[in-house]
């Protein structure tokens, strides 16, 4: 097994994300302030209500039952929430609190559901907070038992695919620094201009949608102004998933739809980016592209080229592809606090570039 | 500075053996200090009588000021007195307890205020976990003693805590001094301590003899040195002490060892 250094997601982080696109409307981190900042900074800016009960010193050696109680009053005076889940961190699991117990001696009243997900940062793959996350939710009645098994067995198939290719195959991995756009964006320039066929496969997940889905407005411009033919695949069906990513693929859907950018595919939902390289390997083969672009897990195709253009926001994710050669890979760093939020399209770096070498003909 | 840890099995006498080895010493004209590291709060009751000396973790609980005045009390011998105290049972880490009261006892210079020439701590029960490891740890005792009789499950206990010893002894802060004999009246006691002793690679330092007197005193909330001073219990409660002191090691630095002495621990052989 490979012994991963590098820093790896965290199950609690993944259970707030989780939390959220469950539409949960307060999400309370039972643990010491700055337990899960970033990532609350960040839900909180996004418009979900992310608070902590703030442990300290003497909680940890006196239990933290006082301060989660006295937490969930106030989310209560203040929020008037109608659904609250509270996250367990390293801290409040160690000690052993026992939060369903809080929850029931804070009395929320009978119009909002409360409920507590066992968690920790020990779990070991980030992605175990996430299932977790879902069958406390499924248990209390929130999200459909059979919805939060899809989930749990798209998440393992997520986790596998980072061990076997991603990020988490490697021991450590320094974080790159991208190339520029110019390079990637004039070979596809020039591949219009030969009038040959470009594929454009988005596998995005989940709010990175509303970034990577730039990049088909800009090529189809592209296409228009130059020649050419082109064959675009996302995994964008909204039939698919939790309330709020079902959202995600009806808002990029409804916005490429004005722009008059028509996918020739959506093969699977914005959670099932590990599962649908297969399926869209067969819709690319079809096509028999000249050039192809890829952006999102890019790793989650099956047969990568060393020639294929390979767009990632991870500054991890790119030092893999770079390492093993892939020459044409760019990263869209810090494309994730971009979308946090977003509701519709927002512009992407390699798309811009695009769009200036097209415009200066 | 002497630095002294007693462990050993709940109700195996430790806290009755300790004080009894604080007042002794007291007695000799020396500044000892033994700082209780049981929830329960009860180590130096004998030594200070009434009113108790309030625990750290209570002073932390209420929000006040911890300040050396409120933790540590004098006992009647002229020793002095601290208890780390708990949480209430079954909540929270009482392990976690111990190391914060350790780090307000240094924050606050308690060493340097007082300068005690012994320093003795008084530990609950087995090993359980990292925080009543803190004794033995991070060099905050030197010599540890572990008090048991020939029950089975008192030396159970003390093979598990000799063990955590040996794993720190790595660590060049603690080492284990060897055993101290509670004598209970199991039959052949003496021969099963010294068996268990060899099987540690350690020795019996001391048998204590069972005394009724120990209980009249402890009646009377104090220990036999000070309540029966005469007796042959108090005879054998001196004579350990000086023991215990003889064998531990005068060693320098602050709350911890290593404080005053970069070189770390000081089990370089």
């Amino acid at each position: 097994m490979t012994y991963v250094i590098h820093p790896r997601p965290n199950p609690i982080i993944a259970a707030m994300y989780t939390l959220r696109d469950m539409d949960v409307d307060v999400i309370v981190v039972h643990g010491p302030a700055g337990c899960g900042f970033m990532a609350s900074r960040m839900l909180e800016e996004a418009g979900v209500r992310v608070v902590t009960s703030g442990m300290k010193e003497n909680d940890l050696i006196f239990g933290g039952a006082d301060a989660l109680i006295h937490t969930l009053q106030e989310v209560k005076r203040k929020f008037a929430p109608r659904s609250v889940a509270v996250i367990g961190t390293c801290a409040s699991t160690i000690i052993g609190d026992d939060m369903a117990a809080a929850i029931r001696r804070a009395d929320m009243g009978p119009g909002c559901t409360v409920f507590p997900v066992n968690c920790s940062g020990c779990l070991g793959d980030n992605t175990e907070g996430a299932v977790r996350a879902l069958n406390a939710g499924a248990k209390a009645g929130f999200v459909p038992q059979a919805e939060a098994d899809r989930q749990a067995a798209l998440l393992r198939a997520a986790t596998a695919l980072e061990k076997r290719v991603g990020m988490a195959s490697r021991e450590y991995l320094s974080p790159a620094v991208s190339p520029t756009k110019l390079n990637v964006c004039r070979r596809i320039v020039q591949a219009f201009r030969d009038e040959k066929k470009v594929a454009v496969v988005m596998i995005a997940k989940k709010e990175l949608a509303y970034r990577f889905a730039d990049l088909f407005v800009a090529v189809d411009e592209a296409r228009r102004t130059l020649g050419g033919q082109t064959f675009f695949v996302a995994n964008l069906d909204g039939s698919l998933g939790l309330p709020r990513i079902r959202r995600y693929c009806a808002n990029v859907g409804a916005e490429l739809d004005a722009d008059g950018v028509r996918l020739d595919a959506v093969i699977g939902g914005l959670d099932e980016y590990a599962v649908v390289g297969d399926r869209m390997q067969q819709a690319v083969d079809a096509f028999a592209p000249d050039l192809r672009v890829f952006i999102g897990i890019c790793h989650a195709y099956p047969d990568l080229r060393k020639d294929d253009i390979l767009i990632t926001d991870q500054p991890r994710e790119l030092a893999n592809y770079l390492d093993q050669q892939f020459i044409q890979a760019v990263g869209e760093i810090s494309s994730h606090s971009m979308v946090m939020g977003a509701t519709g399209i927002v512009h992407l770096e390699t798309a811009d570039t695009l769009r200036e070498l097209v415009r200066e003909g | 500075m002497r630095r002294i840890a007693i462990y050993g099995k709940g109700g195996i006498g430790k806290s009755t053996t300790s004080a009894n080895i604080t007042d002794a010493l007291a007695a000799r004209g020396l500044k000892v200090m033994q700082i209780g590291c049981d929830p329960k709060a009860d180590s130096t009751c004998l030594l200070t009588g009434e009113p108790r000396v309030r625990p750290v973790l209570d002073v932390m609980r209420a929000g006040e000021e911890v300040t050396l005045d409120v933790i540590v009390r004098k006992g009647r011998s002229g020793c002095l007195c601290v208890e780390c105290g708990g949480p209430k049972p079954g909540m929270g880490c009482a392990g976690r307890g111990i190391i914060a009261a350790f780090e307000q006892l240094e924050k606050l210079g308690a060493m340097d205020v007082y300068r005690p020439d012994v320093l003795i701590y008084d530990v609950l029960g087995d090993v359980v976990c990292g925080g009543f490891a803190m004794p033995i740890r991070n060099g905050y005792a030197r010599d540890v003693f572990i008090v048991t009789s020939g029950e089975m499950m008192s030396l159970y206990a003390a093979n598990n805590i000799a063990e955590a010893v040996e794993g720190f002894r790595q660590d060049g802060y603690a080492r284990l001094g060897g055993l101290i004999q509670n004598s209970r009246g199991v039959s052949d006691e003496d021969a099963l301590v010294d068996r268990a002793a060899a099987e540690m690679k350690t020795q019996v330092v001391f048998r204590v003899p069972h005394d009724a007197e120990v209980q009249r005193c402890e009646a009377k909330g104090e220990t036999v040195v000070r309540g029966a001073p005469d007796s042959a219990q108090a005879a054998a409660y001196r004579q350990l002490a000086g023991i215990i002191y003889d064998r531990a090691e005068d060693v320098s630095g602050g709350m911890r060892l290593g404080t005053d002495n970069p070189a770390g621990g000081c089990d370089h052989e």
